[in-house]
């Protein structure tokens, strides 16, 4: 990796965290549907999904381990609960329902794919190859996602009541997708995390909301204010502390050791 | 492409059946010829509800066997254990997707046998209805069980019915990553602090005499000499393949400086305590090779047990069907809103 | 273990919902590099094209490296073959082959040319031929 000034390091690497954690909760919460999905077919297709998110999380805590001269599993593993960056969506449970376990995804997967834009065109180049490979996948992540939000919200009564149910449930949380890292107006301006033509949220609500009225659904998602502080910057509720709980169980036993 | 073969009356086995005896000649030679029978085929009644079965059960077994790891997934402890956990359990769920498909092609439908799964009129591997309370157990899984379903897949792909060799091979080669897996997992424990290596002793130890009971009771003269051995749907006797599992296994163990131990189980499958407070076990005094014959002896496991666990009265029997059957009524509004709503045209192409 | 798989509420006895109808069956075929034929690797259940598309990549698309596949309805294949639907003719297809005149030619050809010579020149025939 290019050298980075100081000045820098801190903000990146709290953006690489914030999208890193995304991934490895929602990835987390994906996985645990493999065997128990509604279909065998979408069963092996969730569960390669849920494997990308993880690959893709494993992937950015390799570079922010570079950085800290940490392993990715002491990154992804063994941290405060405060340092880590997750928006709390990621962690909310989906109460093994398909269409809350959808629209997590749904939400997740379109902001996902607008940050790689941006990073793919960072003036860091390692990062910018990583964001490219990552956000070709993170595409196909959006289809699986939208197409089944359309499958739902057209599939007859209870499907549809279902769907919105879920998109009402969680579109409180998922303002605070949006809540800014620290320093991430610095990264904007190095040219390190480039901004794009209209805020990230417009253009989330433009895709998001595209699929959703295909879908014959609704969606109203308020932005959350300037100062609400969330899990972005390390304030955390009870979904992500018992997730990550979970999710360090057995690596807690022994962390030094290999496993 | 099946034949159509649908109300369960058709599906049961009947040896009174008198089928025509020239074909049945014919097939006989055909089989006898090393030949493989296919879906379109003509084949006796007996043969087609014999293969159909074996098929269900085996698609059954993966579908319920990804359920013991499955409980793992969200505490492996790396990235690298995580992912690996996840495409076993999704290899799981593909395995029982393609034999599914197999026994589809026999005559009975995927939902007629998921819904006889879940309300307990079919029956899945025995040996997924033991506990898996640790980490060392996804270990030992990967290593003994899956290594026993290799050795056993082996000889069912040296069977007659084509979709099920394919199937079987296809298979064989995705169990190569499980079994790497699993030994990767021991071989990191085995190596690893005093506490990992009780880990896995401990786990070796609840999972050695299911292992041993996974190739079905000892054999009687009927089984080696019946219809099914004849057509090839079954290959190999359950002591045969028993006897050449404890001789790769028992050797395997003793040098990773794992003890194979007799064990007392409590109901819910974990290793009885004695008074003193230390588990109720003894090495097995049998385990050792006998030069004679160069295979490993060992004491039969308690095949009382087995029939006891067989019959639903095991120690996850019913937390297995509830999980497997709770995804199936769940996932009900699911795939009534997907059948209502077909017709997307494909968007890649 | 994750909570849901501890605490959940599954029915008894008898399923209360009837019987469900199976999608419909699409074979899978992939082609592993560029260049290579399609092998058929297996078959989906799917209620449309685009499901079943997706389904053969995540299943069958990621089970080995391959770049390209094609997916099609069963019931859009037709087929032929087996028992007495005779595909490959009964008489003897010798004369369609190479195989049925090469010793032949090579006998012919010894008969002007020195075994080298000939060995030197069938360097170039076409060594997987039917």
């Amino acid at each position: 990796m290019q050298e980075l000034s100081d000045k820098l390091k801190a903000p990146l690497t709290d953006l690489l965290l914030s999208i890193a954690d995304d991934k490895l909760m929602l990835g987390h919460g994906a996985s645990d549907w493999t065997g128990l999905a509604p279909i065998l077919e979408e069963d092996i297709a969730f569960s390669a999904i849920s494997q990308e998110e993880i690959a893709h999380a494993a992937a950015l805590y390799e570079v922010v381990g570079t950085m800290h001269g940490r392993s990715a599993d002491a990154v992804a593993f063994g941290r405060e609960p405060s340092a880590y960056r997750c928006a709390e969506l990621t962690s909310l449970g989906d109460d093994f329902d398909w269409s809350r376990a959808i629209v997590r995804q749904l939400f997740c997967d379109h902001f996902d794919l607008l940050r790689f834009e941006r990073l793919a065109r960072s003036l860091l180049k390692s990062v910018a190859a990583l964001s490219k490979r990552i956000g070709a996948e993170e595409a196909t992540h959006v289809e699986h996602a939208d197409v089944w939000l359309i499958r739902l919200g057209r599939g007859g009564d209870e499907s549809k009541t279902r769907a919105q149910a879920a998109l009402n449930a969680l579109s409180g949380a998922a303002a605070m997708l949006f809540e800014p890292t620290d320093g991430v107006d610095v990264l904007e301006r190095e040219g390190i995390y480039p901004a794009g033509e209209g805020s990230l949220f417009d253009r989330w609500q433009e895709d998001v909301g595209r699929v959703v009225a295909e879908a014959g659904l609704t969606l109203e998602v308020v932005p959350s204010p300037a100062d609400a502080v969330g899990g972005r910057r390390g304030r955390h509720g009870e979904s992500f502390t018992g997730l990550l709980d979970e999710m360090c169980e057995v690596y807690r036993v022994e962390p030094e050791a290999a496993w | 492409m099946s034949a159509g073969v649908t109300s369960s009356e058709e599906l049961r086995i009947d040896w009174k059946i008198q089928e025509d005896p020239d074909r049945m000649a014919a097939f006989q030679a055909h089989i006898d010829a090393k030949g493989l029978v296919e879906a379109d085929d003509w084949m006796p009644h007996n043969y087609r509800v014999g293969m159909l079965r074996m098929a269900e059960h085996h698609a059954n077994s993966e579908i319920v066997g990804a359920l013991p790891e499955g409980e793992w997934i969200t505490r492996a402890p790396s990235l690298r254990r995580k992912l690996a956990l996840v495409a076993k359990v999704q290899d799981e769920v593909g395995h029982g997707q393609m034999l599914y498909r197999t026994s589809q092609d026999l005559g009975k439908s995927r939902d007629q046998m998921l819904r006889d799964l879940v309300t307990g009129k079919t029956r899945y591997h025995n040996v997924f209805n033991y506990p898996a309370p640790t980490w060392a157990d996804v270990a030992m899984i990967q290593w003994l069980v899956d290594g026993a379903a290799i050795l056993n897949q082996k000889s069912l792909a040296e069977g007659s019915y084509g979709p099920y060799v394919r199937t079987m091979k296809r298979i064989n080669m995705e169990e190569a990553f499980h079994f790497k897996s699993g030994e990767d997992m021991v071989l990191t424990l085995m190596s690893g602090t005093k506490r990992q290596r009780q880990m896995a002793q401990e786990a070796f130890d609840r999972w050695w005499g299911p292992c041993l009971m996974f190739f079905g009771p000892p054999d009687r003269e009927s089984t080696k000499t019946g219809p099914f051995m004849t057509w090839r749907i079954k290959t190999a006797t359950n002591d045969t393949l028993r006897e050449a599992y404890v001789d790769r296994f028992a050797p395997a163990a003793r040098a990773l400086g794992l003890n194979i131990h007799l064990a007392r189980k409590n109901p819910d499958g974990l290793i009885a305590v004695k008074a003193d407070g230390t588990p109720d076990k003894i090495e097995d005094p049998l385990i050792r090779l006998d030069e004679s014959t160069g295979h490993w002896g060992f004491t039969q496991p308690d095949w009382d047990e087995f029939y006891r666990v067989i019959g639903g009265d095991g120690p996850c029997n019913k937390q297995r069907v509830a999980l497997r059957r709770f995804s199936y009524e769940q996932g009900r509004w699911v795939r009534q809103a997907v059948m209502g709503c077909a017709g997307l045209p494909p968007s890649r192409n | 273990m994750s909570k849901i798989r501890e605490q959940f509420q599954a029915g008894e006895g008898e399923l209360a919902s009837s019987p469900e109808a199976d999608p419909k069956a699409y074979e899978v075929f992939i082609q592993l590099t560029r260049g290579q034929p399609h092998v058929h690797t297996g078959t989906v259940d799917a209620v449309d094209d685009k499901m079943a598309l997706e389904y053969a990549r995540k299943h069958y698309g990621r089970d080995q490296a391959c770049v390209h596949m094609w997916v099609v309805a069963r019931e859009a294949m037709i087929s032929a073959g087996y028992g007495d639907d005779i595909i490959w003719p009964l008489t003897d297809q010798d004369y369609r082959l190479a195989r049925g005149y090469a010793a032949d030619v090579r006998r012919k050809w010894e008969q002007f040319r020195s075994k080298e010579d000939v060995d030197r020149y069938q360097k170039e025939d076409i060594k997987d031929a039917f």
